[in-house]
């Protein structure tokens, strides 16, 4: 198959913060010097600037002054202040207010914004600026010639479940550009196929969370707008790392959700419905009562810190945002971080372009930049709670009184499903809690609440690489964790011709968390973006 | 001269394709602009009548290929033949319809004859006499401008469907005179087989009064004809939740709910359906709901006028009986 051939200068994969920052800078830079930014793309798989944005979500505004100062101001983003913010711990029963909350998780100063609004109004401006933003177009391969990255393939539209073409069929467009910034956001699929070509990582393993979260509609004045919670404790056991949110919005709404690390021991866990009995807590069932959820969303986010970033650079690319793991995980902020790198980069890449520097220029900005400076404080927080909560706090006290240090340099990690136990190594499995439609929802009616929607007609997303180890290995030792780990019930285990159990997968529910490509404990599912246009809907 | 291969294939009995006539109109649009004469192509089965119709155009001329191998259509016939057509009437572009059979022929005409193909042109303006032709490109959201280089002769053109308006094509003063051009494509190793059915017109469950649906209780493909008795014996059409049309156990435009058709027939037999909203969304506003199932927790009972707590197996035969019995 051939496909048509274009000459960019840059193409960014992914129009999130990151990849929305790099761009409008990147515009601004070359609008100052007078020169052209015809041939910048800007890839997005989303059907609409935002529609794959997810996030509770609690913005430090630093990174989006920097870009854009004055922004508070602009009723069109309607970032609204935080107006007081606690930590309640909670045990089965009671909801205990901490009488000091701690600081890394003081909010104010900072404002509770819609990252899918954000991505719209970033966009917005950089299109105005005449940069090309194509949206329902995803990044789905890359081109090498040997180490050498060539440019970015994008995806395919018009095959069918079978492979074949279909009436509508149209290859993809294959960009030849000698600067590739990717922006994919968590565990980006692009990023991962790079690293993996030229045999890349971080001194740690990436380790992730799973978030998953509702918005919903409550009786007026039941939680006010700019109000922010977090939560520890219940329903998580010690040994298990994670939160809830409570965050008050406009109009009577409150985003909720909860962070499960994906680094559990047993493999019947299962995020969306720990999530589910989290609503359940008494605090939660009366914050909730006479409410109506509107809307579902799940996404993962990178939690490993400083030691786990990935190299940022290379002669022809650049890595940035949660791709490249930019998140301050005590904090639990990423946003700012992905707008300073985005920005880093575009002066990267400016400098690329005009002949003043390289791409290898872009680390050493990062580094002498205060992304640098707050990560290194928090370089080894997320690691000191791998033998769980009460060890993870002791470190961190000691972390705080050594300017992140702890009780060495680097604390080392393990993947994520490197942690997951074997099938009648571990007591009773979790206790789950049943639907009610009310409170609580199956996955499916969740799922339906993100407004996901893909082409049915079309190749799976999902890679398998062999159905056998699902069907034969996985089930016996693990019991097919992919069908708890799934908040969207794409894997399920059926009843085959043979009387045996086999998977069966439903990739048009996918809500594009990721939690299949990295939880997976033989690495058989790679997670692929699906037609351009297909996924949820966030807003 | 500016040629125009059309398409003598009929969509419907007694009806031409509105593509051929819409390429005529590009044609002669870029034919005035470039003082370029214009004649039409006519090759297939049934090309008398066609080319009876564009001799009221204004064209040059309208020239019939003749071979008793056109009678069906086959590539490699067309290839050979309009590399013959064309290497004699010399012109210096080719435009077809951008039809399903131009887009199987055309890339291989132009490589044969060492010509470029732009395809899918959806207009044109002329630079220093220079045609700059218009094509989409990342599905619409771009029109790419592009040109001929000097020597690739002749320049072979698609013209996307719906661009120009065929009711544009102009008639001439006098009509067009007739040609007819003997062509001898050789053996073809191709052969025709049956003719491809497209598609056929999708089941249009919106307009059924009766819809007797059925979903994953039905355990295996085997048993669907118990449902589909049930569906006979009612008048009803039969239609399925998502896992039966994903499983490929019914096509998928039986399929109900958010990812297929919304419907809202006076009864709606929901048979071993759960009820997940993503189906509840596409019948909900049946007039009639009635739900077979054998949880009485499932969520379509919350939607059903009547429900039947019991299993489908027991079920289903028993009311097909009772139907069977009453007529």
């Amino acid at each position: 198959m051939t496909h048509p051939e274009m000459q960019a200068d840059v193409v960014i994969v992914g129009a999130g913060p990151a990849g929305l920052a790099c761009a409008l800078h990147l515009a601004r830079l070359l609008d100052a010097r007078g020169l052209s930014k015809e041939n910048i793309y800007v890839l997005e798989k989303g059907r609409a600037l935002g529609a794959h944005q997810l996030s509770g979500a609690v913005m430090d505004p630093r990174g989006l002054e920097e870009l854009e100062p004055g922004f508070a101001g602009d009723p069109e983003l309607g970032a609204l202040p935080v107006k007081d913010d606690a930590l309640l711990v909670f045990t089965e029963n009671h909801a205990v207010r901490s009488p000091v909350t701690p600081p890394p998780l003081h909010n104010h100063g900072n404002y509770i914004v819609s990252l899918n609004r954000l991505a719209q109004w970033l966009g917005a401006k950089v299109e105005a600026l005449g940069v090309n933003v194509f949206t329902s177009f995803a990044g789905r391969e890359l081109l090498f010639d040997g180490p050498r990255l060539l440019g970015v393939r994008t995806d395919d539209k018009g095959v069918g479940r079978d492979h074949q073409p279909k009436a509508n069929f149209e290859p993809g467009y294959d960009l030849k550009t000698p600067i590739v910034v990717f922006a994919e956001g968590t565990r980006g699929s692009l990023a991962k196929q790079l690293l993996g070509h030229l045999r890349l990582g971080g001194e740690n393993p990436q380790v992730y969370s799973l978030g998953v979260k509702e918005i919903w509609d409550l009786p007026a004045g039941r939680f006010p707008a700019g109000r922010v919670y977090h939560t520890l404790g219940w329903p998580f056991p010690t040994d298990l790392y994670g939160g809830g949110w409570i965050y008050g919005l406009r109009d009577n709404q409150v985003s909720i959700g909860l962070m499960t690390a994906l680094e559990y021991r047993d493999p019947a866990t299962d995020p969306h419905n720990l999530f589910q009995a989290f609503k359940t807590h008494p605090f939660m069932r009366e914050l909730l009562e006479g409410g109506e959820m509107a809307r579902y969303g799940a996404k993962t986010t990178p939690m490993g810190g400083w030691y786990a970033h990935p190299p940022l650079a290379g002669d022809a690319w650049l890595i940035v945002g949660d791709s490249a793991g930019m998140v301050n995980s005590q904090r639990l902020k990423g946003i700012h971080l992905a707008i300073k790198s985005g920005m880093l980069a575009a002066e990267s890449v400016f400098e690329t372009m005009t002949g003043q520097g390289s791409l290898r220029g872009y680390p050493a900005k990062v580094e002498a930049s205060w992304v640098r400076e707050e990560l290194w404080k928090v370089r080894n927080f997320h690691q000191g709670f791998e033998h769980g909560l009460w060890a993870g706090l002791f470190h961190a006290g000691v972390q705080q009184v050594t300017g992140g240090r702890g009780l060495r340099a680097r604390y080392p990690s393990q993947p994520g499903p490197a942690r997951m136990r074997k099938l009648g190594t571990l007591g009773d499995p979790p206790l789950m809690t049943p639907p009610d439609g009310k409170l609580t929802f199956d996955k499916v009616t969740d799922v339906f609440h993100s407004g996901t929607r893909h082409e049915e007609d079309q190749p799976c997303h999902l890679l398998i690489a062999e159905m056998d180890i699902c069907n034969e290995r996985c089930v016996r030792e693990y019991g097919n964790p992919c069908v708890s780990y799934c908040p969207a019930s794409v894997y399920e285990m059926v009843i085959g011709d043979d009387g045996a159990p086999e998977l069966h997968l439903n990739p048009s529910n996918c809500v594009h968390c990721k939690t299949c490509d990295i939880m997976d404990p033989y690495a058989n599912i790679t997670w692929v973006p699906p037609e351009g246009g297909g996924g949820p809907s966030f807003g | 001269m500016i040629l125009v291969i059309t398409e003598t294939k009929l969509t419907a009995p007694g009806k031409f394709n509105p593509a051929s006539l819409e390429a005529v109109a590009a044609a002669q649009q870029l034919g005035a602009a470039l003082q370029l004469p214009v004649a039409a192509v006519v090759l297939g089965a049934d090309d008398a009548a066609l080319a009876g119709e564009l001799a009221t155009r204004k064209l040059a001329k309208v020239v019939r290929l003749q071979n008793p191998a056109l009678g069906a259509y086959n590539p490699d016939v067309w290839v050979q033949s309009l590399v013959q057509a064309v290497s004699q009437l010399q012109p210096r572009y080719v435009l077809f319809p951008h039809t399903y059979q131009v887009r199987d022929y055309a890339p291989q005409l132009a490589t044969r004859m060492a010509g470029a193909l732009i395809s899918d042109v959806t207009g044109f303006r002329v630079e220093n006499g220079q045609p700059i032709f218009l094509r989409p490109m990342f599905q619409g959201k771009w029109a790419a401008e592009v040109a001929f280089t000097a020597n690739s002769a002749p320049g072979f053109l698609t013209v996307q469907i719906g661009a120009f308006r065929g009711d544009q094509a102009e008639a001439g003063a006098a009509a067009a005179p007739l040609e007819t051009l003997a062509v001898t494509p050789g053996p073809s190793p191709l052969h025709a087989g049956e003719v491809f059915q497209e598609a056929k017109q999708a089941v249009d469950l919106t307009q059924a009064p009766i819809i007797v649906a059925v979903g994953r209780g039905i355990k295996e493909p085997k048993n669907l004809d118990l449902v589909r008795e049930l569906a006979a014996a009612l008048g009803g059409e039969l239609a399925a939740s998502r896992p039966i049309c994903d499983s490929g156990w019914l096509p998928m435009d039986r399929q109900i709910g958010s990812s297929g058709q919304t419907v809202a027939p006076k009864l709606y037999l929901a048979v071993g359906i759960s009820g997940a909203i993503q189906h509840l969304v596409g019948m909900k506003g049946s007039r009639t709901i009635v739900a077979i199932n054998k949880d009485p927790e499932a969520p379509i009972f919350e939607v059903a006028d009547y429900g039947v707590v019991g299993n489908l197996f027991d079920v289903v035969p028993a009311l097909v009986t009772a139907l069977k019995n009453q007529a």
